[in-house]
């Protein structure tokens, strides 16, 4: 090999790319949309109640009852219209200066009441929330006493009772941590997910640049320069450097959106420290009652347990893990996308050959989800070590937290599969970018194996 | 002295044999054509050369070595299925072509700018190969396959795809880079740039060299023994020629009174021998020796034929008729 030549073809095939205004785009938008996507719920939190303020919302008690639950605040004035005419309110919401009509119906045989709203605009769920709350509460309430029981309900909210798990993993020192499997669960599948789109989609570009050096016939004049694997090995290099700078690209937009969004709004908010959490429970329940001050206390306990499992992950563990199985897995994928598009003339051939391809890396993505809820599954454990599919299972178990020796196992078996691959690959490779004008099958590829 | 030496070459695919044993010298300094039909085996050969694939036996010497991979830097080839990448920029396309035959960047650049002056498409340096027409980009491909200044020059069918003027032009520069010491390997069907360029050929059909040599020996060997005469009657009802004691008359064409007559003459016999005997009959206007065209040798010794060479005079007039429509 003549890693002088080598590097001058992944120069090129790496500035090609990365010069390319598609890369510029996915590169650039992808981290603001995921960065988005990070903080738009708390963005939808934080604002998306209380952008109206002052609002004031005509009542219609038909029962009686249920007014004097219905708390005005900053947000929403509830008035008492009950009496007043319905139809004449409903005709002159907006004169009367009435966001909308509340009309309660009075109590029937089974205790219950009728509710409906009347407004120009469908009404937000802050207010039919409130609403209803009030309504289940006044009625509750209103049931409890018509049993005449002293002191019911009192037993009641005695009774009343909302429990919580609280997990904790017992580490190897033995110490207990507070953890959400939950988190552990998403971090797996999110990069389990990374490793399936890279490989296939770099993959997928190796065999689109060997399609398009055969049918430019660029090849013949390629190759009388450099060797065939030479050649094979500067563009899956080239490519994965693309890869490599794209995924760091991410990782450090993304994280620079994060902060300068925090910067902007503010840690803690986003972050959702305590007080945060009971702040939004405010806005959003609107009570800050006993129940309210459980389900905020509940809430931040399970903010914490999110926080504490994140910073349980080995992330320079999994980050490195990460790295090593995208990087042989797509040294695997790619070889053979480069056989198979060396063996075709035009991407359209392509299809029937692809599928050995497309099966294991599909199984591996299927088994990868199928195996959220049950990392430890027999099925996640072989498919962890079968090469074809270890890096995308691998990283469903690594996150988990697995003995080191079977990482190195896995990835060990992964390596020396990768090398037997490249090097068959490229013996297909050699013979089938010279053939011209010819659908290529199986056969044909294990017969070139055999050319020396 | 041989820049290259191709010695008992054998290379197969699975059962089939693309090459049987071939050996070949390519002269330092020459026009070299390798002729055969298709599927003959000539580009494997070439390729072999090239190093772009590795024979099944044999070995080949430059230079009286064994021909390694930095050798390979020494040869500039221009395949027959060639091209570029479409979306490059000619600059750099050539840029990267010349570094890849080991080039530096800096010398590469220059000895590019030079051949873009030279052809004068210094404009064409930021377009992308895609802008440019066919025989633009041909131009391309020849400085690229040129500019490292290479020992050995090897073409495919170098003037497939050209029109007159940029073939032209690449006969030109092949024979320049030729007075410069350059060896150049041509392999092409079209018979007529074989006799303007080659000094000699090899015939490669079905694996095997049929025949290499020098090219004017070929056409001697090949020839026959058959005369050309133009004569005249001394008198209006004098008989035409007639076969003699050492030659036989193939054919006679009077235009005129102007007879053309093509004889097939005994082995050993001397032109003077021959003259002296049809001078006693006809005046003599013209004699020539009629050496076979390259074209009735090929398809004699492809077809393992009967049929071309034995007929010169009508083969040369319906070769002649093809290739001016060429």
């Amino acid at each position: 090999m003549n890693w002088k030549k080598i590097g001058v073809i992944i120069g090129r095939e790496y500035a090609m790319r990365v010069k390319k205004k598609s890369f510029l785009v996915i590169t650039f938008i992808t981290p603001v949309l995921m960065g988005l996507l990070m903080v738009l719920p708390t963005l939808i939190m934080l604002y998306g109640t209380s952008e109206e303020k002052g609002q004031s919302v005509a009542v219609s008690d038909g029962s009686g009852i249920v007014f004097p639950y219905l708390e005005s605040d900053e947000h929403v004035t509830f008035s008492n219209c009950s009496g007043e005419d319905e139809e004449y309110l409903k005709k002159h919401l907006d004169s009367l200066g009435y966001k909308a009509l509340v009309t309660i119906s009075p109590m029937d045989s089974s205790k219950s009441v009728a509710v409906a709203s009347f407004s120009y605009k469908p009404l937000g769920t802050d207010i039919s929330d409130r609403v209803r709350d009030a309504v289940d509460e006044a009625v509750e309430d209103y049931r409890v006493r018509s049993y005449n029981i002293e002191g019911l309900a009192d037993m009641i909210s005695s009774i009343n009772y909302s429990s919580s798990i609280t997990s904790y993993t017992i580490s190897e020192d033995g110490s207990e941590k507070l953890t959400v499997t939950g988190v552990y669960r998403a971090v797996a599948i999110i990069f389990s997910i990374l490793i399936y789109i890279f490989v296939y989609s770099f993959g997928g570009m190796v065999m689109s640049a060997v399609i398009n050096e055969k049918t430019s016939r660029v090849v013949e004049v390629m190759v009388s320069s450099v060797k065939a694997i030479d050649l094979m090995i500067g563009k899956i290099l080239g490519i994965a450097a693309v890869a490599l700078t794209q995924f760091f690209l991410w990782i450090v937009l993304t994280l620079a959106i994060v902060v300068g969004v925090n910067a902007f709004i503010g840690m803690d908010e986003l972050l959702g420290s305590p007080e945060n959490a009971e702040q939004i429970m405010e806005m959003a329940g609107g009570q800050a009652d006993m129940m309210g001050d459980v389900m905020a206390a509940s809430a931040n306990s399970e903010m914490e347990a999110v926080i504490s499992t994140i910073s349980q992950i080995n992330f320079p563990l999994v980050i490195g893990s990460f790295l090593l199985f995208f990087i042989f897995g797509y040294l695997l994928y790619s070889s053979m996308f480069a056989a198979i598009g060396s063996a075709v003339d035009n991407e359209a051939d392509t299809n029937q050959l692809l599928i050995p391809v497309t099966i294991p890396i599909l199984a591996a993505f299927f088994i990868a989800f199928a195996s959220i809820d049950n990392p430890e599954s027999p099925l996640l454990l072989w498919a962890s070590y079968i090469p074809f599919t270890s890096p995308i299972c691998m990283m469903m178990r690594i996150v988990n937290g697995i003995p080191s020796w079977e990482i190195w196992a896995s990835l060990a078996i992964l390596i020396v599969t990768t090398f037997l691959m490249m090097y068959l690959s490229a013996k297909i490779y050699k013979v089938g970018i010279l053939m011209f004008g010819k659908k290529s099958s199986f056969k044909d590829m294990w017969k070139w194996l055999k050319y020396k | 002295m041989d820049l290259i030496t191709c010695s008992h070459i054998y290379k197969s695919f699975g059962a089939f044999k693309a090459l049987d044993d071939i050996s070949l010298d390519f002269p330092e300094g020459k026009v070299f054509g390798l002729l055969g039909p298709n599927g003959a085996g000539k580009t494997t050969l070439i390729r072999i050369i090239n190093r772009i694939t590795i024979p099944s036996e044999g070995e080949v010497f430059f230079r009286g070595k064994h021909m390694t991979d930095e050798d390979v830097e020494k040869i500039g080839y221009m395949p027959e299925e060639r091209g570029l990448y479409r979306k490059m920029k000619v600059g750099d396309q050539a840029l990267y072509l010349a570094r890849l035959r080991g080039m530096s960047h800096s010398d590469a650049m220059s000895e590019l700018k030079k051949w873009f002056v030279r052809f004068g498409i210094e404009s064409w340096w930021n377009k992308k190969i895609e802008e440019l027409s066919k025989g633009m980009a041909q131009k391309i491909q020849f400085i690229t396959t040129v500019v490292h200044r290479p020992k050995l020059i090897i073409m495919d069918e170098p003037f497939s795809g050209f029109d007159p003027v940029n073939a032209q032009l690449i006969r030109d520069e092949m024979l320049r880079l030729k007075d410069e010491g350059a060896t150049i390997v041509l392999s092409t069907h079209n018979m007529q740039s074989v006799e303007e360029l080659c000094d000699s050929i090899a015939l490669i059909n079905k694996a095997h060299v049929v025949e290499s040599g020098r090219i004017d020996d070929i056409r001697h060997k090949y020839g026959s023994n058959n005369v050309e005469i133009v004569y005249s009657l001394p008198s209006g009802d004098a008989p035409v020629l007639s076969d003699g004691r050492c030659f036989r008359v193939l054919s006679d064409e009077d235009d005129m009174g102007r007879h053309t007559a093509v004889l097939e003459v005994d082995k050993g016999t001397a032109s003077k021998e021959l003259l002296s005997e049809i001078i006693q009959n006809v005046n003599i206007i013209s004699y020539k020796e009629l050496l076979p065209r390259m074209n009735d040798i090929f398809i004699k010794l492809v077809t393992g034929g009967t049929a071309a060479v034995n007929r010169p005079a009508e083969a040369d007039s319906r070769i002649a008729a093809s290739q001016s429509e060429e």
